[in-house]
């Protein structure tokens, strides 16, 4: 196929472009039309970001070939309403606080549209049936099923479209729902994050990654790929100036491989070329030579004594340990009427931020090396990124893009340091983006953690003793490890007032990929297992869930594990809150559900049945439309 | 014999501490009352979704007596604005929002000397808010773009910074004793489940998500972090499950690693406990991170309810529900055989 002219409607406006062959309807749209509202979440179906309408239907403009479009009309987020105005529906989403990064906000905002024109009648489990493929990873899409409802009402003139306008200042701004400032942005599809932006002379650049878990670099040619027409720049570890290594306390992991690479998917090498094909095509001329080594894929493995060492400064493979003791838990455990043991484990789990990471380095005419991404530290990238091109720290400067989903996945400067070296080597500005398989096995990821609890309690209830051990996979990097292994300790075991205890926490090295910050930094993990157990020592004595951690909660100015004494405590508080909203029937922990009086009651939902939720206008019921 | 679907709830609590961990947290802002009534901010960090302009808007609307869309926030630069550090560790609103106002206070008493003394009044007696500025006991007002445009004329802008220290405490190596943060929030969620014993297959009905913010400045805000983070929790407990065979992920696209959508999602109520925080100027604490921890847990709890088996592992696949209600009914029956 060779190019051709393609005529259509975009938005209400006749376009007439050549387009080149295999191009996506999306990268048409975001490409040629600068309509960049319209994002690429995953590039597989999957996650409905590029989401836009065909001739009224609803596509995922990822999988659709541009050609396909021809003589059609598209209409695009940017299109819904005039410039400077929102429709119903986008207004709904500004009410109601519906966006939050909004990166999957533009492909809400469609498939609601649509959901809306497809039946201006549709209930509540037929607006969740048709944002189906549409994934939200902040929202807890709550807030949008409320701003669908609220659309639903307004357009239908049951409500008084006043009720989008924002709520009266009233006495203070404070404790008022103020609604979000950055929502009309974001509703609208016209916030550009780091991957919709452009710059004049941009080069585009790929990264090549390693195939292997474990393995010796003997050599890397990149001769080839320099010589080939449209290449800007090829490069590797060598091209760094400075101090290599980045990492949120430990800084074990250079910029690119350096004589090894230590888990599948880490760089090895980059190309800045004209367009992206071309540096796809130059990746495939990069020959490096590896040595496999014998990969640890089991924190437990990497702990033995004899195991490979996968950083020479970490002969044992410990990224961290973190000790807390208080009294003395041998005493404790004596003083005990039974005593509980059992182990937990939590998976590894991916950020899944809808935007996968993005960003563009350039030298400006002070000579200030400048990167803009959506990096969740630029303080410490700064600091770091000084030390590695070794330039003052004022000629290094970070600009923090807005983070389509950060959760800690982006406190990592995976990707920012080669950024940095290829526009100070070509002095033009790069762009990098990844792609979703791309950002899935490059970044970092909650830590699995396996725990062996032991507590031991008097028949009242009163915890006397606890020990908890929790060994987690760091993977192949430090990145965040030391600080989630050190909050996972000092969180642990709850918060309860427990006289003596004993725990240790450790980080260990793998060949797997990298675990680091995610949403709560190690407190999941250690408060699952204490959670879990305190649920099981309930059982074994006979009490309420609610009963057994009031009698062990801390109060005001009690002493925590790490001996801190605190202030005001709110746990009655929220025990209370908890148990009153949710109509709690108390009785003892064990097999209670099917004897319960307080199920199914206000506040929760109808659970899903097989079968499908969309009436058609006539209440006949539809085949789900995928 | 059990139903085919069997309800059940479970509770959890949870702790979490605020702002960065056993060090010193600090963070720096400047402000500037500016023409038309308006407002400049600066700070080092931008939206990651969480809403943080939008509060930082609201405190320094309220600090300085304009309206949040009179405030121009800026600038997420490393260049051009004073340090934020990161945007993590549920520090937004303690950091930066407390630096915001304080930074916002140091303005607006530079404007309040000027206009005190254009008055012949006591600054103490000075109010503003919501674009208006009055001195309390007289009927002396005017608005906030005549205050500032006083102000000038007189020969002053008004300016302002401010820098907020958490004071955390490093861990000792030996027994892990410190004072790690300075601020504490806490959780308790309810969670209800239904259980298919032929599928396997859990749903979340309800959750009830009780947790401490401190003090919440923008209460549809605090929601949305905790219906987020309830979410988040809940695909760890039932359905994500990041993969690899000998570090090669086998998970690497949505297809594979599965998420939340709209049709797990339950209903979600959240009751926001407001136990200040006495040693900020705002008293807020924060909510991003807190809002996941008891959400896993009490959805185990509530399983071990409704069908008396305990999943110690994560995620509940449907899978690992059946094999465990396997094993349960086998050791019923075995115990039974015996006696
Ligand atoms: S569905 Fe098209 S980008 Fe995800
Ligand atoms: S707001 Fe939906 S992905 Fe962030």
């Amino acid at each position: 196929m060779s190019d051709f002219e393609m005529e259509l409607e975009v938005n209400g406006r006749k376009v007439r472009r050549r387009i080149e062959p295999g191009q996506r309807l999306l990268d048409f749209l975001r490409d040629d039309l600068n309509l960049t509202g319209t994002k690429e979440g995953c590039g597989a179906g999957e996650c409905g970001t590029c989401s836009v309408f065909v001739d009224g239907k609803l596509v995922k403009s990822c999988l659709m070939p541009a050609a396909k479009a021809q003589g059609t009309k598209v209409e695009t987020v940017e299109g819904l309403a005039k410039p400077g105005e929102l429709t119903p529906v986008q207004r709904a989403f500004h009410k109601t606080g519906a966006s939050q990064c909004g990166y999957c906000i533009p492909g809400m905002v469609m498939a609601a549209t649509s959901a809306l024109r497809e039946n201006p009648d549709a209930g509540i489990d037929e607006i969740k049936e048709r944002l189906g493929g549409n994934i939200c990873r902040c929202t807890g899409y709550t807030k949008i099923f409320e701003a669908v409802e609220l659309a639903r009402e307004v357009i239908a003139g049951r409500l008084n479209p006043a009720t989008l306008e924002a709520d009266p200042a009233g006495e203070s701004f404070i404790g008022n729902n103020v609604r979000r400032l950055d929502a009309p942005s974001k509703v609208s599809g016209r916030l550009r994050y780091a991957g919709d932006m452009v710059m004049p002379d941009m080069l585009h650049m790929q990264v090549l990654r390693s195939p292997h878990a474990h393995a010796k670099i003997r050599s890397i040619d990149t001769s080839a790929a320099e010589a080939l027409d449209g290449v800007a720049c090829v490069i590797t570890c060598d091209d760094v100036p400075g101090e290599d290594g980045f990492g949120v306390f430990v800084h074990d992991q250079p910029v690119m491989a350096r004589g090894k690479v230590r888990h599948v998917g880490e760089a090895v090498a980059a190309v800045a070329a004209e367009d992206i094909a071309t540096a796809r095509k130059a990746l495939k001329l990069i020959r490096v030579d590896y040595e496999e080594l014998p990969g640890l894929f089991d924190p437990e493995d990497a702990m033995q004594p004899g195991a490979p060492v996968i950083h020479d400064y970490a002969p044992d493979n410990i990224v961290k340990h973190i000790p807390v003791r208080k009294g003395d838990v041998e005493k404790g455990f004596a003083e005990a009427d039974i005593i509980v043991e059992q182990t937990y484990e939590t998976q590894q789990v991916e950020h899944a931020y809808l935007e996968p990471e993005a960003g563009i380095a350039y030298v400006d005419a002070d000579d200030v090396v400048t990167v803009i991404s959506p990096s969740q530290n630029i303080t410490h990238h700064r600091h770091m990124l000084a030390h590695i091109i070794d330039r003052p720290i004022n000629k290094v400067r970070f600009i923090m893009s807005p983070v389509g989903g950060g959760f800690g996945g982006k406190e990592d400067m995976i990707y920012q340091g080669m950024l940095a070296l290829a526009a100070m080597k070509t002095h033009r500005p790069v762009k990098l983006v990844f792609t979703r398989e791309e950002s899935i096995i490059a970044s970092a990821k909650r830590h699995p953690s396996r725990v062996t609890y032991r507590m031991g309690l008097k028949k009242n209830g009163r915890i006397t003793a606890a020990s908890f051990r929790m060994i987690s996979d760091g993977g192949a990097y430090g990145m965040s490890t030391e600080g989630v292994m050190r909050k996972a300790a000092i969180l642990s075991c709850g918060p309860y007032d427990i006289p003596n205890v004993q725990i240790d926490t450790y980080g260990v090295y793998t060949n797997n990929t990298p675990s680091g910050a995610f949403r709560t930094f190690g407190g999941m993990q250690a408060q699952f297992a204490t959670e879990s157990h305190l649920d099981i020592c309930a059982e074994k004595l006979g009490l309420d869930p609610f009963e057994i951690r009031r009698i062990n909660m801390m109060r005001d100015g009690a002493v925590t594990h790490t001996q801190q004494k605190l202030g005001s405590v709110s746990l009655a508080r929220v025990l209370e809150a908890a148990e009153k909203a949710s109509r709690w029937e108390a009785g003892p922990v064990g097999q209670r559900g099917p004897v319960r009086g307080d199920l199914g009651g206000e506040g929760t939902r109808q659970p899903c049945t097989l079968g499908s939720r969309i009436k058609s206008a006539d209440g006949h019921n539809k085949e789900k439309v995928a | 014999m059990m139903a085919r679907r069997m309800r059940g709830r479970g509770v959890a609590a949870s702790w979490y501490g605020i702002a960065r961990t056993a060090t010193i947290d600090r963070a720096g802002a400047w402000a500037e009352l500016d023409d038309g009534g308006t407002a400049k901010v600066v700070t080092g960090v931008t939206e990651i979704g969480e809403g943080i302009l939008t509060l930082l808007a609201q405190v320094a609307a309220e600090e300085l007596g304009v309206r949040p869309e009179d405030v121009t926030l800026g600038d997420n630069d490393t260049a051009r604005s004073p340090e934020a550090a990161h945007a993590g560790a549920t520090r937004q609103t303690y950091m930066i929002g407390n630096s915001v106002a304080l930074a916002c206070r140091d303005a607006r008493a530079k404007l309040f000397a000027e206009i005190a003394d254009h008055w012949d009044v006591a600054e103490d007696t000075l109010r503003a808010f919501n674009g208006e500025l009055w001195a309390e006991g007289s009927n002396l007002k005017m608005t906030m773009e005549e205050a500032v445009a006083v102000c000038k004329r007189r020969g002053v802008v008004p300016v302002g910074s401010g820098s907020f220290t958490a004071h955390g405490t490093g861990l000792d190596p030996v027994d892990g004793s410190g004072s790690p943060w300075q601020a504490y929030v806490f959780g308790t969620q309810v969670a209800e489940v239904e259980v298919d014993t032929i599928t396997g297959e859990v749903q979340v009905l309800g959750i009830w998500a009780a947790h401490d913010v401190g003090r919440a400045i923008n209460p549809r805000g605090v929601e949305g972090q905790i219906e987020g983070g309830v979410v988040q929790g809940l695909g760890q407990a039932l359905m994500e499950d990041y993969q690899l065979d000998k570090g090669h992920t086998t998970t690497h696209g949505f297809a594979k690693y599965i998420l939340p959508t709209s049709l797990d999602i339950p209903e979600i109520t959240s009751v926001i406990v407001e136990d200040r925080d006495p040693l900020s100027p705002l008293g807020a604490k924060g909510i991003g991170e807190p809002a996941l921890v008891p959400t896993a847990p009490a959805i185990m709890n509530a399983i071990h309810d409704a069908i008396g088996v305990r999943i110690t592992s994560l995620p509940a696949t449907p899978e690992k529900v059946l094999a465990a209600l396997k094993a349960k009914q086998q050791s019923e029956q075995q115990r039974q055989a015996a006696e």
